[in-house]
């Protein structure tokens, strides 16, 4: 029997274990064979033979049980080191694309508005005279217009100069209360080293009763999105003129490269302009047949925001589909 | 705008002002700064006196002067032809350091000792005034001999350039920025005091007459002068050096320096071109058209108010007798009247156009005030006339009204001081309202918002404190919204498979669009004023531009080029629409170690797989669209939701070539026929399915949507899904191929016996057999 004992301990693999297991515990096996030989025992010892022998056979199952755990766990080792890789050569396989900066920072400008309850409102590029100057208070030969060199087409029509007709079509289109922006694509016929022919803005517009809305809450939630956008920066609101607002101001951060200390991107002021905004001008209102009514408006331009944001040094890779440039975004 | 402090000081004291509060007030009112720059004069510079000049023995061109610099005479020797004129001159004395790391020692020059220089502007960092050195005189204060140069203020000035808004008119001039600052800052102004002493005792009738024909828009001053000698003065021409204002000779420096400093338009005639037959100079203002005001002499037009002068009747520095006329004319008329005809302007009516002073009698009394101090002139008495009656727009001002545009309580008090300073003229109308009267040089200001406006400036839009706005709760998830958010859908699962977000212009080259047969405007809704030949007319198609985006990968050694672009197109029509286009160029992947570093390059079966993980499940049929980028034999319309909504097709290989670009598959599709629909669930059976495979013998022509056609339209409820998996193709099948269909069969009420999927597949063989010719394999 310590043969038997021994034959389990020594059994290499799960092969010869299980010849062994046959041999002990099999049908014609040796503990089967010794059990058979109980026939022949007498009565009395009966009891103490059987109980000598099922005690044989626990110990037995437990050495084989024992040798089983520790082959099998080395078989399953076996396999798993044989399906071993070095998993450091596929980092390079994950493909996947990049959303444009530009288009990033407008969703997340959109995200923020979004989340305040503004709806998001759109309208044509081609536009006419009307609805892109005439109503936002840009009269024929008016200065203003001099700012914003435009595209026109033969039959008069125009490519908007800017995201504010989308206001106007809005407030004619619908009644106040009106909380809105309009993202998109706007026109300059200007093209350098900062400018192109094509860039976007998102345009704000709050329309409600006379007396309710002020340049007080213009600056709150100006603050506070600009918080959003660059974290913790200074905000100024510096006077300005825009033909459809009035009063009007321009807004700048601190200097996200210097941190107001003065540098090159800041033109040494310490600040960076980002944003053109005031109460609505009367004539606006006016124009789309509103009356007793309160409201402000706000403009800026996204490709701006996402050179700041990102530090992107030159607009006019922005709208060359660059890859060495969008791989960056991925 | 430029000013600089020492000039605004002649209108208000800015004693007490530092140059750092002066930048932060200016722009804090919204006269933005674009630079503000002290000018620094190195030491050492200091007035000297010109006491002998001589021709050096052995150097034309050389001088050598005698020089008082105060702490004795000093021999210098000057390479200026114009120090034979000058008494008082600048000179670096020995150890002055001057900008460019120059530093005055003992020299020799051509064996002659020269202890210092003679200065020229630009060599003690002044702005650039003309040749030679600067000859000095007392309109820079007394001239001390000695006496550093630095120490005059007027001299070592802060130049401050201003970025005017185009609404501000009144402030392009010295006394019009003064005006704001003394608003802002609470300082009053200086009184301007001069009495002009008309030294000729004949009125200017006696020469001169003044008639004018239609209805004037503007005011006219003219004054009658003769002139023994005109000169101007060194601080003329550096404060016009300072402020980047170019005049040619004298009486021009003279008229350009009044004009900046009043802002009151100025022009000067020689006084003959009025002379008539009679030798009456006869001056006839006529009015041709609304805001076109010619001023006609001799009958011939001698200028246009406000627009230009002819050059044959400007007066010039040799002019004996001079008819000098003030100007002014309303910007808005102006520029309307400029606007609509052909008229060449000249530099004052950036000016003009953006509204002069008309205080008239200010500028023409300023002009005296400096001819007198420098000019041997004499003037008639009095002055002809044309004023036009103007009404003052007077806007009603409640303190209410303005608090709750802005914001924040103002009391009236603070708006009545602020109003006035700025020149308004301010009636009671009742307890916490006034009557604001415009002044005239605030064409700008019309209504009430106009007023807040500069309230706000004036007091600070910091200083303002910021409240959120209370609003009525009302949902804004409008269609546009929706659009928005699944449009970032797209794209997100765009970027998913491995695209890059194209951003290009909506513009595209008219001819290229038309080389490959894309549709363009109609030729008369064209864009009249391109900006450039590539960019001269708007797209109908994304992919001409992400064929150039490609292309420009190429060049930067890219491999795999996925791109995409949800943007606008426009038809013949200029109707707009969005598309949503893909383009893939060259290896399907990155290498790796899994493609041994050779990945294939992008095929058909990739690039649908792609396309369709990002729009959602298609059909793919025959192409049907015609243009020069599709390959003929490997391109197909694709269909959702029953409808063609665009397509998908290897790039022509001559485009290709043309483009110089590895292998290309492109797609553009219809967005909207993509946007999200709503969708009801079927119900899902209990019961196990079984999956059927059929191989066909079918005409080689025979494409495989036809034979789905015929299987879909068998009506057989227990047929789920058919789709195909294999196509297979040699000698012995001749014009013949074999096609493996895979079907699924499932019931909703019952576990399918072997004969249900027999009969099925029964029907299915017999419809294959008498539509599309098949045999089984």
């Amino acid at each position: 029997m310590e043969n038997l004992e021994e034959k389990i301990v020594q059994a290499d693999s799960l092969e010869t274990l299980e010849k062994v297991r046959v041999e002990l515990f099999g049908k014609k096996g040796v503990l089967a064979a010794q059990f058979a030989k109980m026939k022949d025992v007498p009565g009395p010892e009966k009891k103490a033979f059987a109980e000598g022998l099922n005690k044989q056979k626990t110990a037995l199952q437990e050495s084989f049980d024992a040798r089983y755990e520790v082959l099998k766990s080395e078989e399953i080792e076996k396999v798993l080191k044989s399906e071993a890789i070095d998993v450091s050569l596929y980092g390079t396989l994950a493909q996947k694309g990049a959303l444009h900066p530009v288009m990033e920072t407008m969703d997340k400008i959109i995200d923020y508005f979004v989340a305040l309850n503004f709806a998001v409102e759109s309208g044509p590029m081609v536009e006419d005279d009307f609805h892109n100057f005439e109503a936002l208070n840009l009269p024929k030969y008016h200065p203003a217009r001099d700012m914003q060199d435009t595209f026109y087409f033969k039959d008069g029509g125009l490519l908007r100069t800017h995201t504010s007709p989308v206001q106007i079509r809005t407030m004619m289109q619908t009644k106040p209360p009106i909380r809105m922006i309009a993202p998109g694509s706007v026109f300059r016929r200007d093209y350098d080293l900062t400018h192109t022919p094509m860039f976007h803005q998102v345009e704000g517009l709050v329309v409600d009763d006379k007396d309710k809305v002020s340049f007080a809450n213009l600056k709150s939630i100006l603050i506070d999105f600009l918080h959003y956008m660059f974290g913790d920066v200074d905000v100024r609101f510096r006077p300005s003129f825009f033909p459809f607002t009035e009063p009007s101001a321009e807004v700048d951060i601190s200097c996200i490269f210097c941190e107001g200390e003065g540098c090159r991107v800041c033109s040494h002021t310490g600040w960076l302009e980002v944003l053109g905004c005031g109460i609505v001008d009367p004539n606006v209102f006016k124009a789309v047949g509103y009356e007793d009514v309160s409201g402000y408006a706000f403009g800026l331009g996204v490709e701006r925001f996402a050179m700041l944001m990102h530090k992107i040094p030159d607009l006019r890779s922005l709208f060359e589909g660059d890859i060495r440039l969008l791989e960056q975004f991925r | 705008m430029i000013v600089t402090r020492s000039w605004l000081s002649e209108f208000i004291d800015l004693s007490s002002v530092s140059n750092e509060k002066l930048y932060e007030t200016f722009n804090s009112i919204g006269l933005e700064v674009d630079s503000l720059i002290q000018v620094e004069i190195p030491k050492k510079v200091v007035i000297g006196k010109v006491i002998s000049c001589e021709k050096h023995p052995d150097a034309d061109k050389l001088n050598v002067c005698q020089i008082d610099v105060g702490s004795g005479t000093r021999q210098i020797v000057c390479g200026a032809a114009n120090v034979v004129d000058a008494e008082y001159v600048a000179v670096a004395t020995i150890g002055a350091e001057l900008p460019g790391d120059f530093v005055i020692k003992h020299a020799k020059l051509r064996g002659v000792e020269s202890e210092g220089m003679v200065c020229s502007s630009s060599e003690i960092g002044l702005p650039e005034m003309g040749k030679g050195i600067m000859i000095l005189d007392e309109s820079i204060g007394e001239l001390e001999v000695g006496r550093e140069l630095s120490s005059y203020e007027k001299v070592a000035d802060t130049i401050i350039e201003l970025e005017l808004t185009a609404n501000r008119g009144d402030c392009l001039s010295i006394y019009g920025v003064a005006r704001d600052l003394s608003s802002a800052l609470d300082i009053d102004m200086k009184p301007f005091e001069y009495k002009q002493e008309d030294k000729i005792k004949l009125g200017i009738a006696r020469e001169a007459e003044l008639r004018h024909t239609g209805e004037m828009d503007a005011d006219l001053h003219y004054k009658l002068a003769t002139v023994e000698n005109i000169s101007d003065s060194f601080l003329v021409q550096l404060r016009l050096a300072m402020v980047n204002v170019e005049a040619q000779g004298k009486l021009a420096s003279l008229l350009a320096y009044v004009t900046h400093t009043t802002g009151v338009i100025l022009r000067a005639y020689d006084s003959r071109a009025f002379r008539n037959s009679e030798n009456k100079i006869c001056v006839l203002p006529a009015a041709k058209a609304k805001g076109i005001m010619e001023v006609i002499g001799n009958q011939k037009v001698l200028s246009v108010v406000g627009v230009n002068q002819e050059e044959d009747a400007m007066a010039t520095d040799e002019t004996n007798e001079l008819l000098i006329e003030a100007s002014y004319i309303n910007p808005d008329i102006l520029s309307e009247a400029v606007a609509t005809t052909s008229l060449k302007t000249d530099d004052l009516y950036y000016k003009t156009s953006r509204g002069a002073n008309p205080d008239l009698n200010f500028g023409l009394s300023f002009l005296a005030s400096m001819m007198d101090s420098y000019t041997d002139i004499s003037c008639y008495e009095g002055s002809l006339n044309v004023s036009v009656e103007r009404e003052h727009e007077t806007v009603i001002v409640d303190a209410k009204e303005i608090s709750s545009i802005i914001g924040m309580d103002v009391e009236i008090g603070k708006i009545v001081t602020i109003l006035q300073k700025l020149g308004f003229e301010i009636n009671t109308m009742g307890h916490d309202v006034i009557a604001a009267v415009v002044p005239l040089f605030r064409h700008d200001i019309k209504h009430i918002q106009d007023i807040s406006e500069e309230i706000v400036r004036i007091i600070g839009i910091n200083n303002i404190e910021a409240k959120p706005f209370v609003f009525a709760e009302k949902p804004r998830l409008n269609d546009t919204t929706a659009r928005y958010q699944a449009k970032k859908e797209f794209k997100n699962r765009a970027v998913g498979v491995s695209f890059y977000e194209n951003v290009s212009y909506v513009f595209s080259e008219r001819a290229l669009l038309e080389k490959y047969g894309f549709s363009t405007v109609e030729e008369s809704l064209e864009l009249a004023n391109p900006i450039a030949e590539e960019l001269n007319t708007l797209r109908s198609t994304i992919l001409v531009n992400l064929l150039n985006a490609v292309k420009r990968n190429v060049s930067y050694s890219k491999k795999s080029i996925p791109l995409f672009e949800i943007g606008s197109v426009f038809g013949s029509k200029r109707e707009q629409s969005e598309v949503i286009s893909f383009v893939f160029s060259g290896q399907v992947e990155g290498e790796n170690v899994r493609n041994a570093g050779k990945p294939q390059m992008i095929d058909f079966a990739s690039f649908t797989q792609k396309v369709g993980a990002v729009v959602g499940a298609f059909e793919l049929v025959p192409c049907t669209y015609e243009n020069g980028l599709i390959h003929p034999y490997q391109s197909a319309n694709i269909i959702v939701d029953g409808k063609v909504c665009g397509f998908l097709s290897k790039l022509h290989p001559t485009v290709q070539e043309s483009f110089d670009i590895p292998e290309t598959f492109i797609a553009e599709l219809d967005f909207d026929a993509l946007l999200p629909q709503h969708v009801n669930a079927t119900p899902i059976s209990k019961f196990q399915g079984v999956y059927k495979d059929l191989s066909v013998v079918i005409d080689k022509s025979l494409n495989y949507f036809e034979v789905a056609k015929v299987l879909n339209g068998l009506d057989l409820p227990i047929l789920k899904d058919i789709y195909p998996v294999d196509i297979y193709e040699d000698e012995k099948l001749g014009d013949k191929k074999s096609l493996t269909v895979r079907f699924f069969i499932q019931s909703m009420e019952k576990t399918l016996e072997d004969s249900d999927i027999e009969a099925v597949m029964g029907e299915i063989m017999t419809a294959l057999e008498s539509e599309c010719k098949a045999e089984l394999r």
